[in-house]
């Protein structure tokens, strides 16, 4: 781990693509223009509530499938209760490979590292659910205005102090 | 979505493995990995590694000067792969 930031953004980005993908599907991907205001910390991270959302597809076995071959995407959400096994959950979604979360799901959904990191006091808790949905969506108005919405308003009803948001 | 939970006086915190992506999209805070897409937070079997990107995400919610910042970690996906690797091997995951 010795590499400095620039030399690994020298040899891993890729100029173009944002640009590319919108080019073929106009109005695909979000740009915006504004920076939302930074809502401050109220209390120590040892005290805090964590929630944690996720474009992973990642959902507790039995529940519906998210539907990853809509033209347009699938705007719901999934509850993942927190203190769910890995081996009662699966994923649902076509977009990002999935050989590292074969062997191990922590490394896109690292429910096992937030639990230890609450039993080592490190964190204060987790909310009770965390929050999944799928990343192929095509139309993030509609995104904006409905899903990102219904997630907030969970995740604020359970309490969270931080969340951890993670596009797969 | 980290906009509409921030805007709710929630903290929000996202790895990425696209920056172009998140400079478009503007989330509050950003901590940039240079990984295979699917593999936000590490390796497998690589806890420490799995950790650190955690705790280096939570510490960007005090520690972000403004919003719309984007912290990089220095750490290559190469690295990883290799620390990982032998990890399961000790592990006797893999040969």
């Amino acid at each position: 781990m010795t590499e400095s930031s620039s030399e690994v953004e020298a040899r891993q980005l890729r100029p173009g693509l944002w640009a590319t993908v919108n080019e073929r599907y106009p109005g695909s991907m979000i740009t915006k223009s504004d920076l939302v205001p930074l809502a401050p910390l109220r209390k120590p991270l040892s005290e805090c509530r964590v929630t944690f959302i996720s474009t992973s597809g990642v959902q507790p076995k039995g529940t519906l499938p998210f539907d990853t071959v809509h033209p347009v995407g699938d705007y719901t959400f999934r509850r993942v209760p927190s203190d769910s096994r890995i081996e009662d959950l699966e994923i649902h979604q076509l977009k990002y490979p999935t050989a590292g979360a074969d062997r191990d799901l922590n490394v896109i959904f690292p429910i096992e590292r937030l639990r230890e990191l609450v039993a080592d006091g490190v964190i204060g808790g987790l909310t009770e659910n965390f929050y999944t949905f799928i990343g192929y969506n095509m139309d993030p108005e509609r995104l904006e205005s409905t899903l990102a919405e219904d997630i907030a308003a969970a995740v604020s009803a359970e309490g969270a102090d931080i969340a951890l948001a993670a596009p797969a | 979505m980290q906009r509409a939970v921030e805007r709710r006086g929630i903290p929000t915190v996202s790895p990425t493995v696209a920056r172009d992506v998140t400079e478009h999209a503007k989330p509050p805070r950003a901590v940039f990995l240079p990984f295979l897409m699917g593999h936000l937070f590490g390796v497998p079997h690589h806890v420490a590694l799995q950790r650190r990107i955690i705790m280096e995400c939570l510490g960007r919610v005090t520690d972000a000067p403004e919003s719309g910042d984007i912290h990089t970690l220095p750490i290559s996906w190469s690295t990883a792969r290799r620390e990982g690797i032998e990890i399961e091997r000790g592990l006797g995951l893999r040969g």
